[in-house]
């Protein structure tokens, strides 16, 4: 992991931010995001969570300079965030993307190489690089027009890694994909972490946020509720879960008591059950080819 | 720096002139363009008293300027509009691309296409006039009659001002693109300008002798603003007069379209350079 002299270990610090929508004739002012400050540490997956409305897009939006925030201070590996310096370390993956549909997919992650400014001499093995990483190789020679949802998404993020960015930013990235899919994109961040990339994503799928984030910030109408890593947000202080196996009624009641001797007492007794989502996984993926997610 | 600059710019333009020429509505537009300019060949008894050729010119200019005009308007709406309306330029602004290098790729694109568009009609249209100019001339020769004045080098010359003309049209609708909410209102607004622009010097010159002022104040102003594209039309005198236009108010006509394309897209920049995405 390799840190910028100025950047103190963050990949992205957001101090104070403000965002005024002005709506209607009337100009009636609307606030998106609401006095933000936030710390994202390098190579990290970090998760922004919230409902709809809650700022998160418009946060991003601002983070890769598509947007000017009213008030406050963004920067991006020590870059103010929207200069040429810290768009040039960001990759960006918006929400249901949808790209040039008369361009074939390879095309496309050329075109956007390109402009990346990625050396010519390596264009083509980048291309060919992340389009075999996204598994859309033998699709990439098709124009995206003919590409389903999911295939778009995986183009989206091709788009997004061809230029080898630090900082790699995903809204939504996993909408609208199915099981195997969004299995494949979790896959694909983990080795972008290991690579020492930070990725910030931000969905609703919030299983998936849990597995995959190492902190997660939770918006709600343009403010921070809450910051943490996983375990510390999600962790009920004084309650502690055990799986154990071949527990019959009479060693239940001798566990009771035994509780009970130390002022501690079952809440619940179930049996665990697999994910929906693993059950999914283990049933499909192996008939399924990526490229037709 | 520049080289960098230089990049962007040929990679966005190389990408917007990619999409286009791909679209059916351009080669619908040419295959149409390209089919009424030859009808005017064979509806020359309609010529309402004008020399064949000049009849035919006349309609295959038309013909260029109309079928230009809409894809000029609709064409670099679509380009640029849609990239908004379908958020494809978000992953592209998001990069380290300047709201500048994106109006300039995207007019450098629509315009290269004009130029294709502009070639190919004009093309036609010239072996049309080639053809006929010779036939005309034996015809002539041996009525012994003088023979048709057609000149290949001028009609290229109004080819290219034709395509300046129609740069100046695609600036304009860049500019209306820059602040238009809608796709609709984009094409409307733009459509309405072009009518202003191409039909300002009849209004000047059919309130020349009027007496109402502030008509004229208006029309005066709305002069100053847009340009007036019927300054290009110079195509008769460039291809079928011997006497042919003089170097310098060619240069004029080609200075004037330059300067209004640069003018509308730096404002279209200005417009764009704070547009929330």
């Amino acid at each position: 992991m390799t840190m910028s002299a100025t950047n103190n270990g963050f990949a992205v610090e957001i101090k104070n931010l403000v965002k005024d929508f002005r709506v209607g004739i009337r100009g009636v002012k609307l606030r998106a995001v609401d006095n933000l400050t936030l710390r994202v540490p390098e190579n990290c997956i970090y998760g922004l969570i919230g409902p709809n409305g809650s700022g998160k897009s418009t946060t991003l939006k601002i983070l890769l300079g598509l947007t000017t925030p009213t008030s406050g201070e963004c920067s991006l590996y020590g870059h103010a965030a929207g200069s040429m310096a810290a768009r040039a370390l960001s990759g960006y993956l918006p929400e249901a993307p949808y790209f040039y549909r008369h361009l074939s997919g390879r095309e496309l992650v050329h075109f956007y190489a390109r402009i990346s400014l990625v050396p010519p001499s390596e264009i083509e093995e980048r291309v060919d690089n992340v389009l075999a990483i996204v598994g859309l190789a033998a699709a990439a020679s098709r124009r995206t027009g003919t590409y389903s949802k999911g295939m778009l998404q995986r183009l989206g993020l091709a788009q997004a890694l061809v230029h080898d960015p630090k900082l790699v930013i995903l809204d939504e990235p996993t909408a609208g994909v199915d099981p195997v899919g969004s299995a494949d994109f979790g896959k694909i961040l983990m080795e972008m972490k290991q690579r020492g990339k930070t990725v910030i994503i931000c969905s609703h799928l919030l299983g998936q946020m849990e597995e995959l984030c190492d902190r997660v910030a939770m918006l709600d109408k343009g403010r921070l509720v809450i910051e943490g890593t996983i375990d510390a947000v999600l962790s009920r202080p004084g309650r502690r879960t055990l799986t154990v196996e071949g527990l019959d009624d009479e060693a239940i009641a001798a566990v009771e008591a035994v509780l009970a001797r130390h002022g501690a007492r079952i809440e619940s007794i179930g049996s665990p059950r697999e994910s929906l989502e693993k059950l999914f996984l283990e049933k499909t993926a192996a008939s399924q080819p990526p490229e037709q997610a | 720096m520049r080289n960098a600059t230089l990049r962007r710019l040929c990679a966005i333009t190389a990408n917007t002139f990619t999409e286009a020429s791909r679209q059916r509505f351009f080669a619908l537009l040419v295959l149409l363009g390209m089919v009424v300019a030859v009808s005017g060949a064979f509806l020359r008894v309609f010529n309402f008293g004008s020399s064949e050729l000049k009849f035919t010119a006349d309609f295959g200019f038309g013909c260029v300027f109309f079928f230009g005009s809409i894809l000029a308007v609709v064409m670099t709406t679509q380009l640029f509009f849609a990239e908004l309306e379908n958020r494809t330029a978000l992953p592209l602004l998001a990069r380290p691309v300047r709201r500048w290098e994106f109006v300039a790729g995207k007019f450098l694109g629509a315009w290269a296409l004009l130029g294709v568009f502009t070639a190919l009609i004009f093309g036609v249209l010239g072996a049309l006039l080639l053809v006929r100019s010779h036939e005309l001339a034996q015809e002539a020769i041996r009525a012994g009659e003088s023979a048709p004045w057609f000149s290949v080098q001028g009609l290229a010359i109004f080819a290219l001002l034709q395509w300046l003309r129609l740069g100046v049209v695609a600036a304009l609708t860049l500019l209306v693109c820059s602040f238009a909410r809608s796709l609709l209102y984009a094409v409307t607004v733009s459509s309405l300008a072009l009518l202003v622009c191409q039909m300002q010097g009849t209004a000047r010159a059919a309130l020349a002798s009027g007496s109402n002022s502030w008509v004229r104040v208006v029309v005066e102003t709305a002069g100053r603003l847009l340009p007036d594209l019927q300054l290009f039309d110079l195509g008769v005198p460039l291809a079928l007069q011997p006497a042919g236009v003089p170097a310098g108010v060619v240069a004029s006509a080609a200075g004037y379209g330059i300067f209004y394309t640069v003018v509308l897209l730096a404002l279209a920049v200005w417009l764009f350079s704070d547009r929330e995405i």
